[in-house]
């Protein structure tokens, strides 16, 4: 669903991918490790269309269609989802009429009429209840006054609302205490259709122990150096990344 | 004829049918303000409190004024004894051609104790076939422990040129509380200046609203003196301006005894070619010992043309105060929009998010709930197109 070409891109000047190719098929759930700097937020930030990041070579089809092409809402409508690694805060904005903004969005791209207000909020109550979210955070602007963990829960949370079929989830380990990362790959786990696919960037073993990639890269320094299973990540937590430099 | 001359020669030439559809103590007051007008001509921008919105380009083409023929019910003399006395003729051009000028009277009195439930609600609707000026008059007078809120509405139906004038005077008694709602919802062909001059005595409140949705050219000055231990003001504005829009905001919070304490915000968004202007003056003086007072203003500057000025300023002759004053200006936060694109929110969507997100500090301060909800969905109008608006088609 996801094929990557010698993906190249540059932020501020600086090329940081430097010739990434990856397939994502239907259904897997690939991992992306790395140092800090090896271009792992970078590749999901041009994934999604990010302005500060240009494409200078390569290309990106997603089912089918040329992602580049798109607008960043576009992507999203076509099923791509960021886990963002710092969720902004936006003050003044509530969940609810942001969650709204964004549901209807997608039924108007896919031809449906916006969902009742009923209806809607019956829908939040039930995908809030997938990662413990608590209510009183939906009065709330959207991430303000959210703890580090509820944060990264409700970007779970916005996933299971979309219904995306490709989801990057970028560093969303970080910052995140052993229940917090529980509830959260639980989450994320329980939303997992045979369809949903997933790259999932992090530094630790920890969180893929719950998610259960099929298939390990390590990136290093715009490339990806070595491909391998579940057991590539065990390898990395023993030995660090030199030994692949 | 050029400038203040049309304006008093009208004057002049007029005066009996001016003085035939008046109250008494108007017209009485008429001379000494034709006199100074005479003496101040219109202010320049080199005047301190002018120096943002152009006063001699707005009253240079030729409005009509329609007098009202009818001779008015004389209202009891001790209820408007107080008509000019906080409007001060000898030191502002544009009250004192309003004092010449003004016909239209409209007083709110609450007498002592009396708390009114239901807010006053004062709709101006300007609709002419050609160029039309407008001078108007609001006395409000809140007596001792006595409660009322006032929703004042500006609007144009007709798509023609408007000059209106108003002077309001508002005086909050002792243990009173008065809340006005200044509301303009007019046109870019409109030209408002309208003055406010408050006086707040011991304990009591007053809270003042400016809400321009819509205009051309308009000046709102907000003049409030705190004269009674304890007394308390809090200054709202909310300006949302795009195309060639000005609005500018001037305010002066004169604290004149001790213990008084003031709040001000005053938001901007200014899109496109637009300019916005605000200068806020708080005053404290010597014998104003624990004064409180946080003057705010936070503008949003959209485009490279759009213009932007801000001068909060703080003067303080008490030793023993706690004040701040400060001002920002900024564009939309690239992260929350990116962010809210990568949701599925379209860029424009994303923008009005935003901009509505930052007029709603304001709102969320306006404790009546019916003019908040209105307002919440009067901005979310004014910020959408009209194609996509659905709030256009419902009506």
């Amino acid at each position: 669903m996801l094929e990557i070409k010698n993906l190249h891109a540059t932020v501020g000047g600086k090329e940081i991918l430097k010739g990434i190719d990856l397939t994502v098929r239907d259904g897997e759930m690939h991992a992306l490790m790395g140092l800090n700097g090896a271009g792992k937020s970078t590749l999901s930030n041009v994934l999604v269309g990010h302005p500060a990041y240009t494409v200078t070579e390569g290309s990106v089809t997603f089912n089918g269609k040329d992602l580049l092409a798109m607008s960043p809402d576009e992507r999203s409508h076509e099923g791509l989802f960021l886990s963002f690694q710092q969720p902004v805060e936006i003050p003044g904005v509530s969940m609810v009429n942001f969650m709204r903004a964004a549901l209807n969005a997608k039924r108007k791209y896919q031809g449906l009429e916006p969902l009742d207000a009923g209806s809607f909020l019956k829908l939040m109550r039930e995908k809030r209840k997938i990662v413990e979210l608590d209510n009183k955070l939906m009065s709330r602007s959207v991430n303000e006054g959210f703890s580090g963990g509820e944060r990264k829960r409700n970007e779970i949370f916005q996933m299971a609302m979309l219904e995306p079929t490709m989801c990057i989830l970028d560093e969303t380990d970080s910052g995140l205490d052993v229940d917090a990362l529980r509830i959260v790959a639980e989450g994320f786990n329980k939303l997992r259709t045979p369809q949903t696919s997933a790259i999932v960037i992090t530094h630790y073993q920890r969180l893929l122990d719950y998610l259960k990639p099929d298939i390990v890269h390590v990136l290093i320094d715009g490339r990806i150096v070595k491909t391998g299973g579940p057991e590539l990540a065990a390898e990395i937590e023993e030995r660090g990344f030199d030994w692949l430099r | 004829m050029k400038g203040i001359d049309q304006y008093i020669e009208f004057f002049r030439s007029e005066r009996q049918r001016i003085d035939a559809g008046s109250q008494a103590v108007m017209n009485a007051q008429r001379e000494a303000a034709a006199e100074a007008l005479q003496r101040l001509g219109f202010p320049t921008q080199k005047v301190e409190r002018y120096k943002y919105t152009d006063v001699a380009a707005a009253f240079a083409p030729n409005y009509g004024i329609s007098l009202a023929a009818a001779s008015a019910p004389q209202l009891e003399e001790a209820l408007i004894s107080r008509y000019g006395t906080l409007a001060r003729v000898e030191d502002d051009a544009l009250t004192a051609l309003n004092t010449m000028l003004a016909q239209e009277l409209i007083v709110v009195h609450a007498a002592a104790g009396e708390h009114r439930e239901h807010p006053v609600q004062i709709t101006n609707t300007l609709r002419a076939t050609a160029p039309l000026m407008q001078n108007r008059r609001l006395l409000i007078i809140a007596e001792a422990g006595a409660d009322v809120q006032v929703i004042l509405g500006d609007r144009a139906e007709a798509q023609q040129d408007f000059l209106t004038t108003q002077v309001t005077e508002v005086f909050v008694g002792e243990g009173a509380r008065v809340a006005l709602y200044d509301i303009e919802d007019t046109h870019d062909r409109c030209h408002r200046f309208h003055q406010v001059f408050a006086q707040v005595a011991a304990g009591g409140h007053l809270t003042h609203t400016a809400f321009t949705l819509a205009s051309g050219v308009s000046r709102n000055q907000t003049d409030v003196q705190l004269v009674g231990e304890g007394a308390d003001v809090q200054l709202l504005g909310c300006a949302i301006l795009n195309g060639q829009q000005h609005v500018d905001n001037n305010t002066l919070i004169d604290h004149r005894a001790p213990g008084c304490t003031s709040r001000e915000l005053y938001k901007y968004v200014v899109d496109q070619q637009a300019t916005g202007a605000f200068a806020g003056r708080v005053l404290v003086r010597q014998e104003a010992q624990q004064t409180d007072s946080v003057e705010r203003n936070a503008n949003l500057v959209c485009t490279d043309q759009a213009r932007m000025w801000t001068q909060p300023m703080l003067e303080i002759y008490a030793d023993d105060v706690k004040c701040s004053h400060g001002s920002t200006v900024g564009q939309l936060n690239e992260a929350a929009l990116f962010y809210m694109r990568q949701r599925g929110i379209s860029e424009s969507e994303a923008r009005m998010l935003l901009k509505q997100a930052f007029a709603s500090e304001v709102l969320h301060e306006i404790p009546l709930e019916a003019l908040r909800q209105r307002l919440h969905m009067q901005v979310e109008k004014r910020f959408r197109s009209c194609d996509d608006c659905k709030l256009c088609k419902k009506e």
